[in-house]
């Protein structure tokens, strides 16, 4: 009984997967240009994400706060992480989009810097994916373990993946892949990632 | 009618292969290019022996088999080229494995609920058969759910191979549940189903083929850019440190 259960979800898996492909090749997605890009971002603040993954400065949160204490902060600080995350996620998508729309160009060295940003955002992606899974288990479940040990820290490598080095090298990929644009506007988007 | 019903799928492989040697899709994609060869060869031994009993029983058996095996290795071939760009986590080396164990299991759960009238090396080579479907399913599906989730680009030639074989996995194994309620009265529907929807996967195989697919990697072979492209580059650079 169980496995005719299974084999009935496993075949509809597959059948909302058909419906999906379908849809997909049905919808052409709008192409998104270059004035699509820059608007769409959220800036990402690297050195604030740098320290919330810093374990001196969790520990010194430890070594100073006392348990309750330290348990709010350490929810405030998951809180903005999974908010830098979800940044990340969103800019990501963006560019992964971009270099579709890229990948149509008759230049090969354009298709190459749009294929080395995507690389990057799919790994950010990833990256993000995973952590804000983490995080918002560990906020679900409101556990004992993050007023014994230190857990931010744990979160800057998921799936064998440096988050913020992923996403200093998806800002330097996306400042190469813009390189044609006018200086203010590549300014203005290195500010936005 | 029966020819018809053997000549559509045959015509559409044929066109598929010629279409694989034209784009040199063998390059790409080794297994699938075997596949689809094999698949045409089969064909033809089926309809050349469809007179004579005793040798279609012996080439319908050993081509099934054949379709096992190099079903299994289209699939490691998809998840290996779609998961190799993605991660190189040492447990990404696991999912394959995980899908053709979970397949296996599946099935012989499957045979344990409805015993099979088959027996010997039949029985183990339907067993296969559905546990490939099974992997089949699980690697469509699997794709499909990382495409919103992680931005994975679609429009590739894994995803169109996985996409062919998902549909008709996933339509084979509803028939097959469906095949277990019914029984025999069930043969009719289930002969047109498998035609169409096969006929239906060697066409999205071949529109997935038929467009020249994007390079996916980046190249380290390009010229270097000029002098002025490599100053706004730098001027980028130190703007965002």
């Amino acid at each position: 009984m169980f496995s005719i259960i299974l084999t009935w979800l496993i075949v509809a898996w597959g059948a909302v997967s058909c419906i999906y492909m379908l849809r997909c090749a049905w919808h052409r997605f709008p192409r998104r240009d270059v004035d699509d890009v820059i608007p769409f971002l959220y800036p990402v603040d690297i050195s604030l994400a740098e320290s919330l993954l810093d374990p001196a400065a969790e520990f010194e949160f430890r070594w100073k706060l006392r348990p309750p204490q330290f348990r709010e902060t350490q929810r405030k600080r998951m809180r903005l992480y999974l908010e830098l995350t979800r940044r990340m996620a969103h800019n990501a998508t963006v560019l992964v989009a971009y270099a579709d729309a890229e990948k149509n160009s008759q230049d090969p060295r354009r298709v190459s810097l749009a294929c080395a940003m995507q690389e990057k955002a799919v790994e950010v992606r990833l990256y993000a994916l995973l952590t804000r899974f983490k995080l918002r288990l560990w906020l679900l479940l409101r556990s004992e373990i993050l007023t014994s040990k230190a857990v931010l820290p744990h979160l800057r490598m998921a799936c064998d993946i440096d988050g913020l080095q992923t996403y200093s090298a998806l800002k330097v990929a996306a400042a190469a892949a813009f390189v044609e644009l006018a200086p203010e506007e590549l300014d203005s988007l290195t500010r936005s990632l | 009618m029966k020819l018809l019903v053997w000549f559509i799928p045959l015509g559409l492989l044929a066109s598929l292969l010629w279409l694989l040697i034209r784009k040199r899709a063998y390059e790409a994609c080794p297994c699938f290019f075997s596949y689809v060869a094999f698949a045409v060869a089969a064909d033809v031994a089926r309809f050349v022996a469809l007179n004579y009993p005793r040798p279609y029983f012996a080439t319908y058996w050993i081509t099934e088999a054949g379709y096992d095996l190099l079903g299994i290795l289209v699939m490691y071939e998809v998840l290996r080229s779609v998961l190799g760009n993605l991660t190189r986590a040492w447990w990404a080396r696991l999912i394959f494995p995980a899908f053709l164990v979970a397949g296996v299991g599946m099935s012989l759960a499957r045979a344990n609920v409805i015993p099979s009238r088959l027996g010997g090396i039949e029985f183990y080579i339907v067993i296969g058969e559905i546990a490939v479907r099974f992997v089949q399913v699980f690697v469509f599906a699997g794709l499909v759910t990382l495409v919103p989730i992680v931005g994975l680009r679609w429009r590739q030639y894994p995803f169109g191979i996985a996409t062919g074989f998902g549909l008709y996995a996933t339509v084979m194994l509803l028939t097959t549940i469906k095949f277990s309620d019914f029984g025999t009265r069930f043969k009719l529907s289930w002969g047109w189903t498998s035609l169409v929807a096969y006929s239906v996967a060697v066409l999205i195989w071949i529109w997935f083929f038929s467009v020249p697919e994007k390079i996916s990697t980046s190249s380290r072979e390009l010229s270097a850019p000029s002098p002025g492209v490599l100053k706004q580059y730098k001027d980028a650079l130190r703007r965002m440190r």
